[in-house]
């Protein structure tokens, strides 16, 4: 099959697919399903290609199947593949505590390194980038340190108990808390419409490719 | 024996994690272990995907042999799952010519259903905005409302409304960007704290 053949025959299945899938807009159907299903195949497939080829094979090739294996090669190459059949064991609950030491492995340096990413990667170039919002226009910069700090004020729950035993919020944290409830409104309001503008966009591609291919 | 498992669990969870910990920062003399112990992770997850997917082709095939209500989109799963893997060794085999079947597959499925499924979304979304109206007016739902509004209406930027472009514009700039800074500095404490948790061997839960 040519490469064209094989690009207009995409074209013709997306087509059917994308129609099967608008089908759900008369309600949940055969039709919708039997794309959902095929998608989650497909995707599923590919999954097990990308590990293989992309991952499992570069590894096997670098260590246990290089010429000349020498003896660390060939230990480095087998602890990753028995630590990942070690995960098999969790799906047979006499033995799913040993399955866990191969859950330690991910969960361990998998902390590590979110640990390091949260803190270098979004908590401090994000404090900084707010500190540095002062620098431009000096109310923007105020109302966005406000913002800030009152935003993640209105997620704190620190209550004071009265004489009388009933459990207040302080009343500046309470008003920190409203105002940042509005701007969290604000927020999430301005992500929807982001949202709906991106999912408008898809749809306004989705009905183009549609019209085209009807209309060659 | 339960005990014994839960202390090695957690020692090796602490142990990898402080030595990979160490090994990310500048300079560090273990700088070379924590990039083996990273290769070692990416093939440990790779070898969890695989079974992830032999799990759900388990669980189809289960569906299937048990003629459960719905097995013949189970059918399809299996179909397709197989169908991509055979054509992508076919593909790699040099046995499917010039073409690339990987990528019309690619094309062909995946694409196709994930934005079709992206342009059904705007239809829930404004559906959803529309019934949050109905229900009963509170001031969050109200401001909520004409936020939206603003933001959709100045996102055309019709030369008419002047001033109003540059207003939605502003909301998109400085309140909106304050509230999603305070929940992404939120999430990042709460990630920070869930690891030094884990770390110090405070959390559990993995040891279930």
């Amino acid at each position: 099959m040519t490469p064209e053949t094989l690009e207009t025959l995409a074209g013709w299945v997306g087509l059917v697919l994308t129609l099967l899938v608008f089908s759900y807009l008369l309600g949940d159907n055969v039709l919708y399903r039997l794309a959902v299903y095929l998608f989650v195949g497909v995707s599923a497939g590919y999954a097990v290609v990308v590990a293989v080829e992309g991952i499992l094979l570069p590894w096997l090739r670098g260590t246990l199947l290089a010429s000349g294996a020498s003896g660390g090669q060939i230990v480095m190459g087998l602890v990753p593949l028995l630590i990942g059949l070690l995960l098999l064991l969790k799906a047979y609950p006499p033995l799913a505590r040993v399955g866990n030491l191969g859950m330690a492995f991910l969960i361990g340096i998998g902390t590590a390194v979110a640990l390091v990413g949260t803190i270098s990667g979004t908590l401090l170039p994000l404090i900084g980038a707010t500190g540095a919002a002062l620098a431009g226009d000096l109310v923007n910069g105020l109302i966005i340190i406000l913002g800030t700090i009152t935003s993640l004020l209105y997620f704190q729950y620190m209550v004071v108990r009265r004489p009388d035993g009933e459990a207040v919020q302080p009343w500046p944290l309470r008003l920190a808390g409203t105002l940042g409830q509005i701007f969290l409104i604000v927020t999430f309001a301005s992500l929807y419409a982001g949202a709906i503008l991106s999912s408008l966009t898809i749809f306004g591609e989705r009905v183009a490719f549609l019209l085209a291919r009807l209309t060659g | 024996m339960r005990r014994l498992l839960a202390v090695l669990t957690s020692s090796l969870v602490i142990g990898l994690g402080l030595v990979t910990l160490w090994g990310l920062f500048p300079g560090s003399p273990v700088a070379s272990i924590t990039a083996a112990l990273l290769q070692m992770v990416v093939v440990i997850g790779a070898v969890a995907v695989l079974i992830g997917v032999l799990n759900l082709l388990g669980v189809h095939l289960r569906r299937i042999v048990k003629g459960d209500s719905g097995w013949p989109y189970s059918v399809v799963v299996l179909l397709a799952a197989v169908a991509v893997i055979l054509l992508v060794v076919v593909d790699r085999m040099g046995l499917g010519g010039e073409s690339d079947l990987g990528g019309f597959l690619f094309n062909a499925v995946q694409v196709s259903v994930e934005s079709a499924l992206a342009a059904l979304l705007v239809f829930f979304l404004v559906y959803a905005a529309a019934r949050l109206l109905r229900r009963r007016l509170a001031w969050g739902s109200l401001l909520f409302t004409v936020v939206l509004l603003v933001v959709l209406v100045g996102w055309l930027q019709i030369p008419a409304l002047g001033a109003f472009n540059g207003l939605s514009e502003w909301i998109r700039a400085v309140p909106a960007s304050a509230g999603a800074r305070g929940l992404l500095i939120g999430v990042a404490l709460g990630a920070t704290t869930a690891g030094v948790r884990v770390l110090l061997g405070q959390d559990p839960s993995y040891r279930e």
